[in-house]
């Protein structure tokens, strides 16, 4: 069974990216859309040790905030499954907190993916001083782990040109969303409005899906880069069939 | 991951695959059903809070030429080789 693959960026950026993929299966599809929700482990803080909180907020809220901030994360062979990062905290009011206010232990390795969440206002006299250990956990157990936010596929559809609309007939806009295939040309239809008849104005045209080719969506959190996080996802779906060959040998 | 054979046959085999969801028993289903000498393939899962069987349970049953065992063992190298594929076509262009 030889599968032929045939992969395709169509809009890429380091955290964001449309991916076209034809000859897949439904099943594989969706097999590598869920890893990349569920499967693929993130840092994040999981245990806060406050040593000063005089803030308007009760530990467990920060806590909370604290754990939703997107750490980067490193593979698991520049760092072990079982490591823990500690990140301290400091600010004294007024100020605002914020993710960038986070010190890591490892700062090469583990950081705030971004620097610019806000943790809690202080105002004056208020003071948060806090211990935190990030540790590496699925998306299946807690949302804060998981690396992909709005990952997604739709079919490629294929946009073809029938003739001209009828001389007076009123014009409807037809609205598609996605990566469409005209000619062989790959257009996102953010291009156009997602509206057909901004590109093909006065004109007939038949949408139809392009069979086992899926666009994907993919968006991650910045732990780490999209390719990444497509990598980390098929390598997931391999090692639990690896794992089903060794326990069916058995 | 734990497997545990609820009913087998020469032809019929139906297991458990402790551990896991949709994710990897949708894919392990497409390809058992790409395989050439398998008739039917299919996987039920029951919800987390219905209380006992929650772990998802493969049915599958073959054209009587293969063991159904080693027809899982191969849907399973085809996985792998499909994950291979995968990854170099898409680091050929990223």
């Amino acid at each position: 069974m030889a599968s032929d693959y045939d992969v395709e960026f169509v809009e890429r950026t380091e955290r964001e990216a449309r991916i076209l993929v034809r000859g897949i299966t439904p099943a594989f599809a969706n097999g590598i859309r869920r890893a990349m929700v569920a499967d693929v482990p993130t840092l994040a803080i999981d245990t806060v040790r406050f040593i000063e909180n005089s803030s308007v907020m009760f530990d467990e809220q920060l806590g909370l905030r604290l754990g939703l901030v997107p750490l980067t994360t490193p593979t698991p062979e520049e760092f072990g499954d079982d490591d823990v990062v500690t990140l301290s905290i400091d600010v004294e009011g007024p100020a605002t907190a914020y993710s960038g206010d986070l010190v890591s232990s490892e700062p090469d390795l583990v950081k705030p993916a971004d620097e610019n969440v806000p943790i809690i206002q202080l105002k004056d006299d208020q003071r948060l001083e806090a211990e935190a250990e990030a540790v590496y956990d699925h998306g299946k157990n807690h949302a804060k782990h998981q690396g992909g936010v709005a990952v997604g596929y739709r079919h490629l559809q294929r946009v073809t040109v029938d003739g001209d609309l009828p001389e007076f007939e009123e014009e409807e806009s037809q609205i598609v969303r996605g990566v469409i295939e005209d000619d062989g040309e790959l257009i996102p239809t953010s291009e156009f409005g997602h509206d057909l008849t901004e590109r093909y104005p006065g004109k007939d045209v038949t949408v139809e899906d392009v069979p086992n080719a899926f666009v994907f969506h993919v968006e991650t959190d910045g732990s780490f880069a999209v390719e990444e996080l497509v990598t980390r996802a098929v390598d997931s779906i391999d090692d639990r069939a690896a794992e089903l060959e060794d326990a069916v040998q058995l | 991951m734990e497997l545990r054979v609820t009913e087998r046959t020469d032809e019929e085999l139906s297991i458990e695959i402790a551990g896991e969801d949709h994710t990897f028993m949708n894919v392990l289903k497409g390809s058992l059903l790409e395989h050439e000498h398998i008739n039917a393939a299919t996987y039920d899962i029951n919800p987390e809070q219905s209380g006992g069987q929650t772990d998802p349970i493969l049915t599958l049953k073959t054209d009587g030429s293969i063991e159904p065992i080693d027809a899982l063992e191969e849907a399973a190298g085809d996985i792998r080789t499909k994950a291979a594929d995968f990854k170099s076509a898409f680091e050929a262009a990223a």
